[in-house]
């Protein structure tokens, strides 16, 4: 087998692994108290920490467009707009910023 | 509102729901088939691993990896790396997978992905009743989107700009930035959220730490300091 063919198994094999174990623990974390609270913020925390690892990998202008999207996102509360206003921001600052 | 929603119209809604972030999805798709054929895949290898692996960035890491002559371990421990946080994602969703038969876990757990489970989460949060189907019809637009782009990519994209020089790169980040409005609760978040960015930003920046476990890190310091706290 060549050695793309053990990436492609290897890879299919452990994300599904991966995937399925979540939905496990998920199951059996209790439904009340401090873990059952941790657990509904847990979304929230693990998308701005997405956010963040974005943005500190990229410089002032990431921010920049950051902050635009986020303002766009705080007055419209829509996604598509967002999206167009973050990747339009980030072109123009790259191009002249 | 206890009725459950009819699984067909649910599925379709989620699909038209995810097409703003599937279209960021065919883009990545484009850039990671020509990618593939770089890294020698065969058009079959890069139609299987689309479907059977289900994760862009794991898919462009491995490949770059592979490409660099690093090696298959070398290339499946950074894609499984930057898969863990899936971990979190699906046990976050407890109660979409909470009953079901194992098939349809099996399905829910390998369609789920950052940008549908996201999109289910501001959708609950706007108030709408979206579950299971909501997820897999999501899944499913995703899923034949970025075959069909990475397939296209290793055909066609001999002469696509890289993704980045288009500003694609930020389509994610500006909608995450946009689902985050929509999880935002009040001053009750303020505490864990700060926590997640703190810990994200000293994990990579003062002690050089990756961003794959850079972002769990963060993602589970936030959710602690949340489970700690006494106000609900």
């Amino acid at each position: 087998m060549t050695e793309t063919w053990r990436v492609i198994l290897g890879l299919c094999a452990g994300t599904f692994a991966i995937r399925l174990s979540g939905v496990l623990i998920g199951q059996r974390i209790p439904a009340s108290g401090a873990w059952a609270r941790g657990l509904r913020a847990l979304p929230g925390c693990l998308i701005v920490a997405l956010v963040a690892v974005s943005l500190l990998s990229g410089g002032a202008r990431e921010w920049g467009a950051g902050l635009v999207a986020l303002a766009v996102a705080v007055a419209t509360g829509n996604l598509p707009l967002t999206m167009a206003s973050g990747i339009a921001a980030i072109w123009l600052l790259r191009q002249f910023g | 509102m206890t009725q459950r929603p009819d699984p067909r119209r649910d599925a379709w809604s989620g699909a038209r729901d995810i097409v703003p972030l599937a279209v960021g999805v065919a883009i990545y798709g484009l850039a990671f088939g020509l990618l593939a054929v770089q890294a020698a895949f065969a058009p079959a290898q890069i139609g299987v691993m689309a479907a059977v692996v289900f994760a862009g960035g794991s898919q462009i890491v491995a490949a770059q990896q592979l490409l660099a002559g690093a090696g298959a371990v070398a290339a499946l421990v950074a894609g499984l790396a930057l898969n863990l946080r899936l971990l979190l994602v699906t046990a976050s969703l407890r109660d979409v997978y909470a009953g079901r038969p194992w098939w349809q876990v099996a399905l829910g757990a390998h369609l789920a992905t950052d940008e549908n489970w996201a999109l289910l989460l501001a959708q609950r949060a706007k108030g709408r009743e979206v579950g299971y189907w909501y997820l897999v019809g999501g899944g499913m637009c995703l899923l034949l989107v970025w075959c069909l782009a990475t397939l296209a990519g290793a055909a066609f994209a001999r002469a696509m700009p890289a993704p980045k020089s288009l500003g694609m790169d930020f389509a994610f980040t500006a909608a995450f930035i946009a689902i985050a409005r929509s999880l935002w609760h009040g001053s009750r978040d303020l505490l864990p959220w700060l926590t997640a960015v703190a810990v994200v930003a000293a994990a990579i920046k003062l002690a050089g730490v990756a961003p794959s476990w850079a972002l769990i890190l963060g993602g589970v310091a936030g959710a602690a300091v949340a489970g700690v706290a006494r106000d609900d």
